[in-house]
């Protein structure tokens, strides 16, 4: 066995390990994009920098042998700086986006493409899943929000955008008319219970977060019916009152516990509720200054004073969203109130900073330029967009599923895995450290179930080794040399022809998003690896 | 020399068909290995003047290279082309030397003249197609560039047009052919002794070689004309030396090929009278035409006792170089005349290989590659590594633009080379080799063919050599036009046939080298040292030099200087006795700025500190690095941000790509560089620039890009005012294109010569009155200064 020392902290390995696995063992998680478990290390993306001690220079741990005794330096500032200048780099050259521009815009951040491919493929029951993963009332978004997700579409400058509002609409209704009616799944209980004074737009979203994360939630409404002023704001035929009712059951089903009547300040008092609850939502509409005051809460003209990206009054264990907080705002603003409260509370639960929530790396390309904007839409639908008009009931599946293919799926593919996103966020990473031009956005999609994102590639050469192990006639491989160096296939060769054996390896080993299952997040895409693991009897 | 059955650059290749058959046997005599991929591609290229997808499927059909490798391959070396080249291939140097004497300019009026637009690389007619090329190691006649295999020098951007006119009336028979073999003469009569380097052919040497051989032997006159290797003083090449039968010696320097017959009759006899009233009536018929009869050849004879000279010789002192200008690089006889082979054979006499290494390590050789290891250490290393099969490898991938010892010792010593490596794997117990050698040196690996067939037939390579039971096979390897390939891991799989990017070391070769056998990589300079050293002694050698650094090293003088050359200093000495001494200084009226020391890898040493002594760790404290040998002398014309951006641009050119660091980090690095050069740079640019130099210098995965950054940080640390300077928008050396403007001061005379020469048609053609140049169209191409007589072109 071989002694070495990580940050002085002492672990002993076998003859051949790596100083990366050793860290590793020690629970140290050093950042590796190019490296694989049980393979000869590649030892190009040089994010698991450490250093050797009494050596000036740094050295990739994935591929340094430990020997006997040996001093490295691994979570110190130094080493950080060159692991962030690493990713840095990497993401200086990176020609893709991590959300849509849609999914970015969104005060709700919902995975729009994502939805958009389940409609496409007619599968309704995942798209709602998608929808209420980040939208407590889309029957109702879907009815009265003012859409700025569309205002970011892609396509919208060249023939019109994508139309979402109405696919969340239709997704909503498709599901409370459908049986059984999909309950999203709540965490197991936490214990922690939490009171929501008001049940506008706000409120309830806080609440149904809360309740999905485990928490208890106790839902307060001065008036009879529970809905706030979802149900004065809006005419019978923007709003029906059927549409705020289903959303209502809804939250019941998800345990939420309704007090109707309950006016804070008369018949309800904050200390009472501070004392029964953990934490305290005050969702209390316009109007709420004069509230605060009562309350002995700081206020200004607008309502209740909160410290900026937390929610949190001046009053420990007290928040306040939406228009109680900001006076007259759009719908999805108060919404999207009531969903950070949520998240911060619950980081209160946990014992973290209330600081930070949803506060999520995310690279953007900025402008897309003309001629790669007609090279993305050429292998797209060509279908137009059919507007809302004022005969809201022509609405159809089939017509829906036209509209949802005319998406250009802006998004990636592996947001939620890609290792550079991940040890981006984790180091705090600037994108845009370094004033330059990026290199053109393509995809190539010939291949039916792999999309090739060249620009999100850091040619860290996993995929071009799988495929020749598997010893395909052509497979991948590294074109051109330095800075220009890509990732393709041998004389520009469909993708298909390359991938015959390794299509989901190589999107599996692909660290970032350049590889990805082109229906990410559809029932025909599990099906897909499904068929092509069993066909190449990996696991 | 391309083969007999080559097609023609002439014939529509587009249209033909492909003679796919070609390629069948091109593998047929390369192997079906997968490390034949390069000699495989290289001959490809060679036939069809680029590389077919047709074909390279045919290849991967026939062997086991996959089409991946052969793709990964093919893109990565710069040499291999892709699509059908034009008729004529016009490669302009980019070597540091070239750069600072402007070849920019050079390129940007040849490809306005050729009508070859920014990012293309042929004209639409497919008559040129220009290639940018690191070095072709011709440092002394910067600025240079070449038209198929004619070589042309000392450019301006105003000669360009001169040259293409040459080039079309000459076509591409402008060159006698070298004879190749032994044909050396040695005879009573005296001798006459003409240097055969690259650039002296480049400057019309071979014509003149010819021209001697021809004239000699039609006059009757039984004198040797004999081809010798380099003779370092490049800056007066060609150059002729006699040696008459009483032993004297005359050199005459930038001799032209017509004054072959003038040198030929003033110091020789015609032994038939008849023949010689021929010659002279046909001589005097000459002089009727021309005016010129023996004024020429006496204005350029020089002497070795001449000061200047003198001067340049006298602090050299020549081990690795040894015999210069007298010994025939092709000859094997006259090696072995001048000692060749006499330290191999006492070597294999002595049998005893643990000796070799011990004085190899006594003599305090160090590897003359860059890095300075200790060669003996080296090779004890590999002696004792476990392993039946070892190799030894003579890296000749010089790829430092503004080095060319490497080439030069090729050309010259190939039999030296050739014993040194010989020594080495006697030395360390290998019986296989490789000499990797870089695809612009054609001449080279010509000679090296050339030497390698005649050692074999004598015996000093082979099988059993001399009778020791020591055998040793040695193989070519061309490279194909990457710089990372003299990284030694690099090489190595290059060698074995796959993308050449470079391992983490340690493994060190010396352990597991090629296909994991224990491997010796040494230099061509350090190779070339070990005959000397065995042949003189350890310690002979180890009293030349300074404590840390013994011996002698080899560097390629170019840049601002008078007499520049390829010299062989002992080391110790100063910069400035080479520059000022040795080299004469820079060229009157300006002002010794620096000297950049180490090429891509090394740093610019400023004129205070040109006391320094060529040491490896004295060179290393200020900055620069001993590198390969490459010294380019920089004045006060030269834009000390303008050379921070050459060097960064060559190594972000070169570099593999292979690591995150290495490949966008040079590449960011040359964007701030140009940012400053464009007066677009902000102070945080500055700050980025040493901040990111420091991580890429510090955490790329090899030597390259970790030593890609010492010429910026070097000049920041000297020239930081300069910096300072480009950051308000100046540059003070008016080197800057997007910082400067050309002017025209009252001194015109309104000559318009200087619209005449305009190629952009920035000046208007003014008669008699000031010019204006119009700064909208000014390419800054320089034509204008260069030729106005009354100096009424300014630059600000």
């Amino acid at each position: 066995m071989l002694t070495v020392w990580i940050d002085n902290e002492r672990i002993e390995v076998e003859p051949g390990s790596t100083v990366l696995d050793a860290a590793r063992r020690l629970g140290i998680d050093i950042p590796a994009l190019c490296h694989w478990p049980g393979r000869a290390p590649v030892t190009s993306c040089m994010a698991c920098l450490v250093r050797v001690e009494d050596d000036e220079r740094l050295v990739p741990s994935c591929s340094l042998p430990v020997r006997d005794g040996m001093h490295i330096q691994s979570e110190v500032a130094e080493v950080h700086d060159a692991r962030r200048t690493a990713i840095e780099l990497l993401l200086s050259d990176h020609a893709g986006d991590c959300l849509a521009p849609c999914h970015r815009i969104c005060p709700l951040h919902m995975n729009i493409p994502k939805m958009a491919r389940q409609i496409s493929e007619g599968d309704l029951r995942s798209a709602i899943q998608t929808v209420r993963e980040d939208i407590a009332l889309p029957s109702i978004l879907g009815r009265v929000c003012h859409h700025p997700c569309e205002g970011g579409c892609r396509r919208g400058p060249h023939d019109g955008a994508v139309t979402v509002q109405q696919m969340e609409r239709y997704v909503a209704d498709e599901d409370f008319a459908a049986e059984p009616l999909y309950t999203p799944t709540r965490q197991p209980d936490t214990g922690k219970r939490v009171a929501v004074v008001g049940t506008g737009v706000a409120g309830l979203t806080a609440g149904y977060h809360l309740l999905r994360m485990g928490h208890s939630c106790g839902l307060y409404d001065k008036d009879g019916d529970i809905g706030g002023s979802l149900r004065s704001r809006y005419s019978q035929a923007e709003l029906p009152c059927e549409v705020v009712d289903a959303e209502v059951d809804l939250m019941r089903r998800l345990g939420a516990a309704f007090f109707s009547g309950a006016r804070l300040g008369q018949n309800l008092s904050l200390g009472e509720l501070r004392a029964d609850f953990d934490a305290v939502l005050l969702a209390t509409g316009q109007g709420s200054a004069a509230l605060a005051k009562e309350l002995g809460i700081a206020s200004d003209e607008r309502g209740i004073v909160v410290a900026p990206r937390t929610c949190a009054t001046e009053v420990e264990g007290v928040f306040a969203a939406g228009e109680a907080v900001r006076g007259e705002c759009l719908l999805v603003r108060a919404a999207a109130d009531g969903k950070l409260a949520a998240a911060v509370i619950n980081r209160l639960f946990r014992g973290e900073a209330l600081a930070g929530a949803g506060k999520e790396f995310s690279s953007a390309m900025g402008r897309v330029a003309e001629t790669e904007l007609s090279r993305i839409i050429e292998g797209q639908s060509q279908a137009a967009r059919v507007e809302w008009g004022t005969n809201q009931s022509f609405i159809s599946g089939v017509d829906l599923r036209t509209q949802a293919t005319r998406c250009l799926h802006c998004d990636c593919r592996k947001a939620d895995t890609c290792r550079l996103r991940h040890y981006a966020q984790e180091y705090q990473a600037n994108p845009r450290k370094y004033r330059t031009q990026r290199r053109d956005f393509s995809q190539q999609d010939d291949h039916p179930f792999v999309l090739y994102e060249p620009g999100k590639c850091i040619s860290c050469g996993r995929c071009v080794s799988l495929c020749s192990e598997a010893g395909g006639s052509l497979g991948l491989t590294h074109i051109g040399r330095g800075f220009d160096v890509r990732i393709g296939v041998p004389f520009a060769e469909p993708l298909q022809g390359a991938l015959e054996e390794t299509a989901e390896e190589c999107v599996a080993a692909c660290p970032t998003g350049a590889l990805s299952r082109k229906q990410e997040g559809t029932s025909s895409c599990r099906k897909s690896i499904l068929c092509r693991c069993n066909a190449a009897g990996a696991d | 020399m391309p083969p007999a059955n080559c097609l023609c650059r002439n014939t529509a290749l587009n249209d033909a068909p492909l003679n796919i058959e070609r390629v069948d046997q091109i593998v047929d005599e390369h192997g079906r290995g997968a490390e034949s991929v390069i000699p495989i591609l290289n001959a490809v290229q060679q036939y069809y003047h680029f590389l077919p997808q047709d074909a390279l499927r045919r290849v991967c059909a026939l062997t086991e290279i996959s089409s991946a490798d052969i793709t990964a391959i093919s893109t990565f070396f710069k040499q291999y082309r892709h699509e059908p080249a034009g008729e004529h291939i016009v490669q302009v140097c980019h070597g540091t030397a070239c750069h600072v004497k402007g070849s920019e300019q050079v390129e940007a009026v040849l490809r306005h003249r050729l009508g070859i637009s920014e990012g293309k690389d042929t004209d639409v007619a497919r008559e040129f197609t220009l290639q940018r090329v690191a070095c072709v190691g011709c440092c002394t006649l910067a600025p240079v560039l070449r038209i198929d295999d004619i070589t042309y020098g000392s450019l301006t951007s105003d000669r360009v047009a001169q040259v293409l006119r040459d080039f079309s009336e000459m076509g591409s028979n402008g060159h006698a052919d070298i004879v190749d073999g032994d044909k050396g003469l040695s005879s009573s009569a005296g001798e006459i002794r003409v240097g055969l380097g690259s650039c002296c052919i480049a400057k019309g040497s071979d014509r003149l070689y010819g021209n001697l051989q021809r004239r000699a032997s039609e006059l009757g006159i039984p004198v040797g004309v004999k081809r010798v290797g380099c003779v370092g003083m490049c800056h007066q090449t060609p150059l002729v030396e006699v040696l008459l039968p009483d032993g004297e010696s005359v050199l005459y320097a930038q001799v032209q090929p017509e004054d072959a017959e003038s040198i030929v009759l003033r110091h020789f006899r015609s032994p038939s009278l008849p023949r010689r009233i021929r010659r002279f009536f046909s001589t005097a018929l000459d002089q009727l035409f021309t005016d010129e009869s023996w004024q020429p050849v006496t204005r350029y004879s020089i002497r070795v006792r001449d000061p200047e000279v003198s001067a340049f010789l006298g602090k050299q002192k020549r081990i690795a170089t040894e015999g210069f200008g007298s010994v025939d690089p092709m000859d094997r006889e006259d090696y072995v005349r001048h000692d060749g082979f006499s330290a191999l054979k006492s070597v294999l006499r002595q049998a005893d290989a643990a000796a070799v290494v011990e004085q190899i390590r006594v003599s305090g050789l160090r590897g003359r590659g860059g890095a300075g290891f200790p060669t003996g250490e080296k090779w004890g290393r590999v002696r004792s590594a476990d392993g039946e099969r070892k190799f030894v490898i003579c890296n000749g991938d010089e790829g430092d633009p503004g080095a060319f010892m490497d080439r030069m010792i090729l050309e010259s010593f190939p039999y030296r080379v050739i014993e040194g490596m010989a020594i080495a794997a006697y030395a360390v117990g290998a019986s296989e080799g490789f000499l990797y050698i870089r695809a612009e040196y054609p001449l080279a690996v010509e000679r090296i063919r050339h030497a390698l067939r005649k050692a074999e037939a004598g015996g000093v390579l082979g099988d059993n050599i001399q009778n020791s039971g020591f055998s040793l096979q040695l193989k070519i390897r061309e490279g194909a036009g990457a710089f990372v390939c003299g990284e030694e891991t690099a090489m190595l799989e290059s060698l074995e046939g796959r993308r050449p990017a470079p391992r983490l070391r340690p493994p060190y070769p010396s352990e597991s080298g090629l296909w994991g056998c224990p491997t010796l990589i040494n230099n061509v300079e350090t190779l070339a040292t070990v005959p000397w050293i065995l042949r003189h002694g350890a310690e002979q050698f180890a009293a030349l030099g300074t404590e840390s650094s013994k011996g002698t090293k080899v560097f390629a003088l170019a840049g601002k200087v008078v007499r520049g050359g390829l010299i062989e200093v002992p080391m110790g000495i100063t910069l400035r006795e080479i520059v000022e001494e040795i080299g004469g200084g820079v060229p009157a009226g300006h002002v010794f700025k620096a000297v950049q020391v180490g090429g891509p890898s090394g740093g610019c040493v400023p004129a205070e500190l040109a006391d320094t002594p060529i040491e490896y760790e004295s060179l290393q404290s200020v900055g620069a690095i001993m590198g390969s040998g490459g010294l380019v002398v920089l004045d006060d014309s030269d834009c000390m941000v303008d050379v921070a951006r050459y060097f960064l641009r060559f190594t972000q050119a070169e570099a593999c790509g292979h690591c995150s660091i290495g490949r966008m980090g040079t590449h960011r690095l040359l964007e701030l560089l140009n940012r400053m050069c464009e007066g677009k740079a902000t102070a945080k640019d500055r700050t980025e620039l040493r901040e990111l130099s420091r991580i890429v210098q510090t955490a790329s995965l090899c030597g390259l890009c970790r030593t890609a950054p010492n010429p910026v940080l070097s000049t920041l640390r000297y020239f930081g005012d300069e910096y300072d300077a480009h950051l308000e928008g100046r540059c003070p050396a008016g080197k800057c294109k997007a910082l400067i403007k050309y002017t025209v001061n009252d001194k015109c005379n309104g000559c318009t010569l200087c619209a005449q020469h305009c190629p952009y048609d920035a000046i208007p053609m003014t008669p008699y009155r000031t010019h204006i140049i119009d700064n909208e169209k000014c390419e800054r191409c320089d034509i204008c200064r260069q030729v106005c007589k009354e100096d009424a072109v300014d630059v600000k």
